[in-house]
């Protein structure tokens, strides 16, 4: 699959392009590693994150879909909302706050959400199997 | 099941999976540096013929490594050198256009044309011959200069396609996707660059 052009003219340039990359200042390399590692760097912050804010093209997309749930949240918590609840004065929007007040993005309080709901999965478990005493 | 009695000591009794898997990371770090290290000097070179400019050439090749790392690095490996001269094309391109609108802007402005010097001066004239008695080395490093002197006149989709299938052994498919074309214009760019090349440097090849 990875056939190579044939012909001395090919050989020939192929090689002196080889010598002048083995031929890169000291300077020039170094920056080059400099960058490399920068783009690791990158890669694994990258990685870290959920896998739908790796995806660039659904960013648009996650903020429309923030924004109408907290939309119906504001709804649901108005005096006009089916549920309209509130305790001493307090409504659910500080629920709501705590949640959405990331400044960084939707992406810390998704994340927040995704790894905590393996936990609430596990705890209602328990206590449903066993009592608290 | 464990007992608790509020959801703070649900949590220090829970022994969930840790959320970062911080070894499958470091073994995805490690192929994509293993990668970038192997490419990041030939692409360097690559986008100095292209650009000219040491600095320019080292802008492209760092965005290409970031824009992979951040963007396409969880797709096979298999799959990176075609993307990673994709991007790298494309930055090239980028800089070239700033570049001409920067010299069309420049021309705009007052005195920008009283200095002859600056146009007629090629970056090539300040370039280091090899060291001195040694004759070998310098008649490589004079093949090599007139070598990248007839690529730059080449359009730059031949000049592409030359670069990707000789100096970085791309195949032909490979070299398609890198440059986003078919399988058929790449052998037709590829051998008209190596026509006008030969006619270009003559004897002296």
């Amino acid at each position: 699959m990875n056939e190579q052009p044939a012909g001395s003219f090919e050989e020939r340039s192929r090689a002196l392009f080889q010598e002048s990359v083995e031929g890169l200042d000291f300077a020039t390399r170094s920056r080059l590693t400099q960058a490399r590692s920068a783009a690791i760097e990158a890669a694994a912050a990258s990685r870290r994150r959920p896998w739908f804010l790796r995806l660039g093209v659904l960013t648009p997309a996650a903020g429309v879909t923030a924004a109408a749930i907290l939309g119906a949240f504001l709804w649901m918590g108005s005096p006009y909302g089916p549920h309209a609840v509130t305790v001493d004065g307090l409504s659910n929007l500080e629920d709501l706050d705590i949640v959405a007040s990331t400044e960084e993005g939707a992406g810390d309080a998704m994340d927040m959400l995704q790894d905590d709901l393996e936990f609430y999965d596990w705890a209602d478990k328990a206590a449903s199997s066993e009592p608290a005493a | 099941m464990p007992r608790f009695d509020t959801l703070n000591q649900a949590w220090m009794v829970w022994d969930g999976p840790a959320p970062a898997p911080e070894e499958a990371v470091l073994e995805y770090t490690r192929e994509l540096e293993k990668f970038l290290a192997e490419i990041e000097r030939r692409a360097f070179r690559m986008a100095q013929v292209a650009l000219r400019d040491p600095d320019d050439a080292m802008d492209a090749v760092q965005d290409a490594m970031l824009k992979l790392a951040r963007n396409y690095a969880s797709r096979p490996s298999a799959e990176w050198r075609p993307l990673f001269y994709r991007i790298l094309e494309n930055a090239i391109r980028d800089l070239q256009r700033r570049r001409t609108v920067r010299k069309r802007f420049m021309t705009w402005l007052p005195g920008a044309k009283e200095d002859p010097d600056n146009e007629a001066q090629d970056p090539l004239d300040s370039v280091a011959d090899a060291a001195p008695g040694v004759p070998e080395i310098l008649m490589q490093g004079q093949a090599m200069q007139q070598l990248e002197v007839s690529l730059r006149a080449l359009p730059a989709r031949q000049r592409e396609a030359f670069m990707l299938r000789n100096f970085e052994g791309l195949d032909v498919a490979e070299t398609a996707s890198a440059m986003g074309c078919s399988e058929g214009s790449v052998k037709t760019h590829y051998s008209r660059a190596v026509h006008t090349l030969r006619e270009q440097l003559g004897e002296a090849w």
